[in-house]
C-alpha cells in the first residue's frame, strides 16, 4: 500500500494532495500525471491532539500532525508517538486509518525515527 | 455597476430552535420585510450548508419564497460551507449592482442542534479534503488547533490571549439578546483556577472548549435594493460598499505558509479597495471567530494590525467596545453562535445595525465604516463585506 503524488509528464510538478489541471504547467489532460509513492520520512511541522473526534473513532484521543517530507512535499499523518514535539524526526507506514461503515480507509501514520 | 444598499434586516435566536429549518430560514425574512415595509422582492437567495445532511431539506430557496408570500419571485439556495451567508450576499449585491433585479432577499439559516455535538462537528468536518484530511479524523477544531500551534510559536501568542478572546466575545454577547451563549465567563474560571481544567477541557490541543464557537440553530436575513427603492424606505442608507471573495487551497497543509491566511488578506483588501476605504477607516468589524486565534490572526490579515501584533493590541484593549477598532461586539461567532449558513448574513447584520445607530448598550459611537469577514473551510473560502453609512 501507498501514498501517492501525482507528477505532471510535461512539467515534472508533483501535487498531493491530487488535482485534475496541472498547477505547474496548466496541462489539461486526462492522463496528464504519474502516480509516484510518497515519501514516508520527515519532520513534524505542527499537530493536534483531539479529544472530540468524530463517530467512526473508537479512541478517546488521537494526534494528528502535518509532517514535512525530505523531499518538501506536505502530508498529513495520525501520530503515533508518545509525546510529539515540534521539528522531530519520523517515519511514515501506510496503514488502516479510519475504519467506514463499509470500506477501511488506508493512509500515512507516523512513529518516531 | 449600481449601488446596492441593505435595507431590510432580521433575526432569530442563535440557540437550540423546535422549529423546521424552513421556518428558521423564514422567520428572519418576515421580520426585515416588515423592517422595510416590502411585500414584494425579485429574487430570494437562501444560505444554507446541512440542510440536505441533518435535516432532510432540499431545496429552501422554492420552500422560503413560498411561506413568506414571495411568489413569483426568483428563488435559489446558496451552499459555500460556513461561508454560505456571505455568498449568499454575494450573489445579492451583484444581482442588483447590475440592474438585472432592484430588490433582493437574501436570508441564511441552519438547524445544526437536531444532531448531536459529535455528528454536528462531523458534518462541518465534510468540507475538508476527503483523503488528505477527513479519512485520518480531522475536525475544524483540529486543523484550527494546528494552525494555532504555529501561530504561538511564531508569534508568541499564549492561551491566555486565546481565552482572553473568549471572554471579550462571550462577555459581549450580553448585550446580545439574540446571542446563544448567555453566561458570563471570566479567565479565573476558564483558565486561572483549579477548577479551570475541568470547566475548559481541550477539544484539540491547544484549543479548550472555551476557544470553539458553539454548535447553534439560527437565522438572519438583509434585504438589498437599488438607490431608488432605498430611498423611499426613508431609513438610514447604508450602502454594501465592498464585496471581496478569494479562496486558497483545499487542503491546508499545501500552503507554503501554513500561518498565512491569504484568502482573508486578499478579500480584505478587494473588499475595502471597492469601497474606496482604509483599515484605519474602519468603526466596527465582525470577524469570524469560530476559534479564538481566527479573531487574532484575521485581525491582521484584514489589516487592522500588523502580522504577529494582533494579540498585543488584544492586550491593550483595542478590540474591545469602546477601543479603537470593536471587533466581534454582536458577541461574534463565539458568543452569538455558529449555524454556519447564517454565520455571514448574521454578521451583515450586525453592521447595518450598528451604522443604523440602533445598537443600544453595544452601539460603537458613531460608527460610519463597517467590516465583516465570513472565513469558509478552513481559509480557503472567504468573503469579506464593507459598509458605508451614506448621511
Amino acid at each position: 500500500m501507498e501514498v501517492y503524488a501525482y507528477k505532471c509528464r510535461k512539467c515534472c510538478h508533483v501535487h498531493y494532495p491530487y488535482k485534475m489541471i496541472c498547477h505547474g504547467c496548466g496541462e489539461n489532460k486526462h492522463d496528464a500525471f504519474d502516480l509516484v509513492p510518497m515519501t514516508k520520512d520527515g519532520k513534524l511541522l505542527t499537530f493536534t491532539i483531539v479529544h472530540n473526534l468524530p463517530p467512526d473513532f473508537e479512541v478517546p484521543t488521537l494526534a494528528i500532525g502535518i509532517v514535512e517530507l525530505d523531499d518538501g512535499m506536505r502530508i498529513m499523518g495520525q501520530l503515533k508517538v508518545q509525546e510529539p514535539e515540534l521539528g522531530m524526526k519520523l517515519k511514515g507506514k501506510v496503514e488502516v486509518v479510519r475504519h467506514g461503515d463499509y470500506t477501511d480507509y488506508h493512509g500515512m501514520v507516523f512513529y518516531a525515527a | 455597476m449600481r449601488n446596492v444598499y441593505a435595507i431590510g434586516i432580521g433575526i432569530t435566536s442563535f440557540t437550540r430552535l423546535e422549529f423546521q429549518l424552513v421556518e428558521i430560514a423564514s422567520y428572519p425574512v418576515m421580520f426585515a420585510l416588515r423592517d422595510c415595509g416590502l411585500k414584494q422582492v425579485d429574487q430570494l437567495y437562501v444560505a444554507n450548508m446541512g440542510g440536505a445532511r441533518l435535516n432532510h431539506q432540499t431545496a429552501l430557496g422554492s420552500a422560503v419564497v413560498d411561506s413568506c408570500n414571495l411568489l413569483p419571485a426568483g428563488a435559489a439556495t446558496i451552499e459555500n460551507g460556513p461561508a454560505s451567508g456571505a455568498a449568499a450576499i454575494k450573489e445579492g449585491f451583484m444581482a442588483v449592482a447590475s440592474g438585472m433585479h432592484d430588490v433582493v432577499v437574501v436570508t441564511g439559516a441552519e438547524r445544526m442542534r437536531e444532531v448531536n455535538g459529535l455528528e454536528a462537528t462531523d458534518f462541518v468536518a465534510s468540507l475538508t479534503h476527503p483523503l488528505a484530511e477527513y479519512i485520518y479524523g480531522v475536525t475544524l477544531p483540529s486543523l484550527a488547533a494546528m494552525f494555532t500551534r504555529l501561530y504561538m510559536e511564531k508569534y508568541g501568542v499564549t492561551e491566555r490571549h486565546l481565552a482572553m478572546v473568549g471572554v471579550k466575545n462571550q462577555n459581549n454577547a450580553l448585550k446580545n439578546e439574540f446571542a446563544h451563549l448567555q453566561q458570563a465567563i471570566t479567565l479565573e474560571g476558564i483558565l486561572d483556577s483549579e477548577e479551570a481544567f475541568t470547566n475548559n477541557p481541550y477539544v484539540a490541543e491547544p484549543l479548550r472548549f472555551f476557544d470553539c464557537c458553539p454548535v447553534s440553530d439560527g437565522g438572519a436575513c438583509v434585504i438589498l435594493a437599488s438607490e431608488e427603492v432605498a430611498k423611499k424606505t426613508g431609513r438610514p442608507m447604508i450602502r454594501l460598499a465592498g464585496v471581496g471573495q478569494s479562496t486558497d487551497t483545499h487542503a491546508v497543509l499545501a500552503r507554503k505558509d501554513p500561518t498565512d491566511l491569504l484568502a482573508v488578506r486578499r478579500a480584505a483588501a478587494q473588499s475595502m479597495e471597492m469601497a474606496g476605504v482604509k483599515p484605519k477607516d474602519v468603526d466596527v468589524a465582525e470577524l469570524h471567530d469560530a476559534f479564538t486565534i481566527l479573531e487574532i490572526a484575521e485581525s491582521e490579515e484584514v489589516g487592522f494590525f500588523k502580522k504577529g501584533e494582533g494579540h498585543l493590541a488584544l492586550e491593550r484593549g483595542e478590540t474591545e467596545l469602546g477601543g479603537k477598532i470593536p471587533i466581534n461586539v454582536s458577541g461574534g461567532l463565539k458568543g452569538r453562535g455558529h449555524p454556519v449558513g447564517a454565520t455571514g448574513v448574521a454578521q451583515a447584520y450586525e453592521m447595518v445595525y450598528q451604522l443604523r445607530g440602533e445598537a443600544g448598550e453595544r452601539q460603537v459611537k458613531d460608527a460610519k465604516v463597517g467590516f465583516t469577514c465570513n472565513f469558509g473551510g478552513f481559509g480557503n473560502n472567504v468573503i469579506c463585506l464593507t459598509f458605508i453609512r451614506e448621511d
